[in-house]
């Protein structure tokens, strides 16, 4: 009866994460954060303001008119924020906000604000120094973040404060025990400011500000919980296995895991259910291997580093390895087309592909499937290789427990309710590319298409290796 | 194997690459020799110049990542409640019950964690749990003061007085620190000793000189202890030296506000409260700030500090903190839901048969019109012959209720005796009744 209990609250965690809250005091954190960002000719904050419940019930009045609210704090925001270059204090000057209130615990709301200042044109070249500080809410209980981060041709030479967030940027609070909330209010820097006008940081529509933030208290929550009970039952094993199964669906939908990029080259490599199904299972194995062996490397050297150091990388790894699907597919769509064009110039040959696919293909396949299986290959380890953080966690606290094989277990379910998603989305890119082939849409956007794909799936890899890249850089 | 196959084998293998050369690089930068990260290192040098806490979890977190211990991370929980004191950030306390946990997985009898837990039960309001781990990291060690502490504590609650009284001696007699003392202060004040609670509690103060919250939670128990006997000048004092100690201490400006409405400065009382429901709203400071913004006729200023009352104890009724003892005397004080009060009171007054759960549950019956049974309750309340003005004045209440107006008229009296300002709201009654 007990065990029912911890299971329907453990359901019920999953299904409202917000509720995942251990201690009331909780709720009365303000938290912030700064990304100072110098840009161009100029400096840029992004601010952002979390208030739990308690607080945001305190300004319920003040609030009532958000528009006028989010002004009125920007305003007031501004005010205690000190920057200075070169031993010159800057004005800053807020140019544009956002605000909304997310629910929070209990029926009650949370507020979220996310505000962008600019500063006064920086004076000087070369090496500068910057110092800021934050002294808003000072004596408040929260988190304080502040991050330096260069944009627009500025560069930064050094810098107190880390050029990436540990919660990204108030979005998903690290819930490691053996870390403190960090308390930085303040950061020093040189940078070397860039010429003209540089690009101001980008507020989150108001959607993801509202939405993201039901994810907040569950980052390693959730999922990890399932391992650290007490006692195991079967019923308890089955039921955790089926959480687990749909928590790594759920995570495949979570942004970088390569949904577009899988739909993207199902589509440009014409792929069959079959691809589809191959490439959910070769998901499966990439990320329980991954998960594995990133748990193996970081048991062996939990000495030397921490296991987040590890994430940079792994992420380039995967990028590196879209922008070499990309270019392959791109590759072979171009020796396709060329021939197309050599074989008469009269596009039979994507009608004839379209065709020859819906039954069987077996015959006319052998360029695609040769060059599919390896494509499909990388395809499947660029979606699988990053470990979510949480299946890591888990795996590490199983370890920890001396409960490795349920934690193996655990893992392996997460990994196949990710592929399963994974091959869900494929299935549909296929189906639907299918319809259109059988409707013989033949235009020149349809035949395009493949190309298309191509160049998006190469896009998305260079862009994933860019973002890799930053904060290794 | 085709060229294709051959281009992406190669280029697994330079990604593959990247990532060793990544972990090499990384592992050369943090050489075993010196483990301590920079974000550690950092928390030290900001740590020294406050001179608290912060020094011992930075090191102890660092210590853990190299090599994880039992007796480690009990000394991580401990630290990180001790934060949670300083900061009043509570997200140090589900920290410190996670290492906690950890600990008793690598030792499943520590002792130290045991402790940490009942502590942590302590505030969460389950004495019986609180009890049971004490017992347990007591039957580890005879020799453990603290464990006597936490067992002591939970007996106190559970208002079996002579028990926990027996525990808090024992506590002193194996180790006389301030954590003892404070508690044997208390335990004098319980049974009407005034003059030898603050004897004791200048011991404990004493013997926390260099631990600033320690300082400061003594300072103003001691406050308190002299304010309750109506010394207000004397009360300010060691409040004051509080804040000095410990700049911005919540719990110095929530007592001050009291000091300064005594004396007439009600917006400077309200501008101390707060401070102190601006930092940490714990629910009496937001209770006190209500009465002081109505005596100073500010009544939808109340209104407001009331509703947020409501909310705090909603979200902790909803994270499985009982305070039903605390909300009953509210919601009594402020004439909320009388006769669901009642019932709300009676089952605090089960789980809690403390002497405060009599006087609640006296205050309860009274404000029902129930004032027999209430009589019964506060002679209950006073069975240990504690000097607490509001328990005076609780019985005043009843026995006017029951048409005793000599005995009320001696309650009321010796309420304002022992401390003229011994509330905000009911002070002016009884002054009213005796005029």
């Amino acid at each position: 009866m007990k065990k029912l209990a911890v299971l329907i609250v453990l359901a019920a965690c999953l299904f409202a994460p917000a509720a995942a809250m251990a201690h009331p005091l909780g709720n009365f954190t303000v938290n912030r954060y700064s990304r100072v960002q110098p840009s161009g000719d100029r400096v840029y904050v992004l601010y952002v303001l979390d208030l739990a419940e308690i607080p945001t019930f305190r300004e319920k009045d003040a609030a009532r008119d958000p528009e006028a609210y989010a002004t009125a704090m920007a305003a007031k925001i501004g005010r205690g924020l000190e920057l200075s270059v070169a031993g010159q204090r800057l004005a800053l000057e807020s140019i544009d906000r956002r605000l909304a209130f997310p629910p929070g615990f209990s029926g009650l709301k949370t507020t979220r604000l996310q505000v962008v200042y600019r500063s006064a044109l920086v004076e000087g070249s070369g090496p500068l120094s910057l110092r800021f500080r934050d002294t808003n809410f000072a004596g408040r209980v929260g988190w304080q973040e502040v991050t330096v981060r260069a944009a627009g041709g500025a560069t930064i030479n050094a810098s107190s404060a880390p050029s990436k967030s540990v919660s990204d940027e108030l979005f998903s609070y690290p819930k490691d025990l053996l870390k403190s909330p960090p308390e930085t209010t303040g950061a020093t820097a040189r940078f070397e400011p860039g010429s003209g006008a540089g690009p101001a940081p980008v507020l989150l529509s108001a959607e993801e500000l509202q939405a993201r933030v039901a994810v907040r208290d569950t980052s390693g929550g959730g999922f990890a919980k399932l391992i650290a009970k007490d006692e195991l039952s079967i019923g308890f094993v089955l039921v955790s296995l089926l959480v687990a199964l749909f928590w790594g669906a759920a995570h495949a939908f979570s942004p970088g895991h390569g949904k577009a990029i899988v739909a993207g080259y199902l589509i440009g490599t014409r792929g069959r259910p079959r691809d589809a199904f191959m490439l959910g299972l070769i998901v499966t194995v990439t990320h329980t291997a991954g998960v594995f062996a990133l748990g193996g490397v970081t048991l062996l050297l939990s000495a030397f580093i921490v296991p987040e150091q590890l994430y940079p990388w792994l992420n380039l790894v995967s990028a590196l390895l879209v922008v070499g699907v990309g270019l392959t597919i791109l590759r072979w769509r171009v020796k396709v087309w060329r021939r197309g064009d050599a074989l008469g110039g009269d596009h039979s040959d994507d009608h004839s592909h379209g065709h020859s696919h819906s039954h069987g293909g077996h015959s006319h396949s052998h360029g695609p499937a040769v060059e599919g299986r390896s494509g499909l290959l990388g395809i499947g380890i660029s979606a699988g290789i990053i470990p979510c953080p949480t299946a890591l966690v888990v795996l590490l606290a199983a370890i920890s427990l001396q409960r490795v094989g349920y934690g193996l277990i655990l893992i392996v379910a997460f990994s196949f309710g990710l592929a399963a998603a994974v091959t869900g989305i494929g299935l549909i890119a296929v189906t639907a590319r299918r319809t259109f082939s059988r409707m013989s849409l033949d235009g020149p956007a349809i035949r395009a298409l493949p190309a298309i794909s191509a160049v998006a799936v190469l896009g998305l890899g260079f862009a994933m290796t860019v973002r890799a890249l930053s904060p290794l850089l | 194997m085709t060229r294709t196959s051959i281009f992406i084998a190669v280029f697994v293998a330079l990604a593959v690459g990247v990532l060793v050369g990544g972990i090499a690089r990384e592992s050369r930068s943090a050489p075993a020799a010196a483990p301590a990260p920079r974000a550690v290192t950092e928390q030290l040098r900001a740590g020294f110049g406050a001179g608290d806490t912060r020094v011992l979890v930075a090191q102890l977190q660092g210590q853990l990542r190299q090599r994880p211990t039992a007796a480690g991370y009990s000394l991580l929980g401990l630290a990180y409640e001790q934060r949670a004191r300083e900061t009043g950030d509570a997200s140090y306390y589900s920290r410190a019950e996670g290492v906690f946990r950890r600990a008793l997985d690598i030792a499943p009898d520590d002792r130290a964690a045991l402790i940490g837990l009942g502590s942590l039960a302590l505030s969460r309001h389950e004495f019986g749990r609180a009890l049971e781990l004490g017992r347990r990291a007591a039957r580890q060690d005879t020799g453990s003061a603290r464990a006597y502490g936490v067992i002591g504590d939970a007996f106190i609650e559970l208002g079996r007085y002579r028990e926990a009284f027996a525990a808090f001696d024992r506590m002193a007699a194996l180790k006389p620190n301030g954590p003892a003392y404070a508690r044997v202060a208390y335990a004098r004040e319980l049974i009407g000793r005034p003059a030898q609670a603050e004897r004791a509690l200048t011991l404990a103060i004493d013997a926390s000189i260099g631990q600033k919250e320690a300082y400061a939670w003594n300072a103003v128990q001691l406050g308190k202890l002299k304010w309750s006997q109506g010394r207000v000048a004397e009360a300010e004092t060691a409040y004051r030296a509080a804040l000095t100690v410990f700049p911005g201490y919540v719990y110095a400006f929530d007592a001050l506000a009291l000091v300064e409405a005594s004396r007439g400065r009600l917006a400077r009382a309200i501008a101390l409260e707060r401070r102190a429901v601006d930092s940490v709203p714990l629910p009496q400071f937001v209770a006190q700030l209500a009465d002081l913004l109505r005596a100073n006729g500010d009544r939808s200023g109340a209104k407001e500090q009331l509703e947020l009352y409501g909310v705090i104890s909603k979200l902790q009724t909803a994270n499985g903190v009982r305070t039903d003892l605390e909300t009953a005397l509210f919601q009594v004080d402020h004439g909320i839901r009388l006769r669901e009060t009642l019932e709300l009171a009676r089952s605090a007054r089960a789980l809690r048969p403390s002497i405060q759960g009599d006087d609640v549950l006296a205050w309860a019956l009274a404000r029902n019109g129930r004032c027999r049974e209430a009589l019964g309750a506060s002679k209950r309340a006073l069975r240990l012959g504690t000097r607490d003005a509001l328990m005076f004045f609780h019985r005043a209440e009843i026995e006017r209720c029951l048409g005793h107006a000599e005995a009320a008229r001696a309650w009321y009296r010796k309420a304002l005796d022992l401390n003229p300002h011994f509330s905000l709201l009911f002070a002016p009654v009884a002054r009213k009744a005796v005029a």
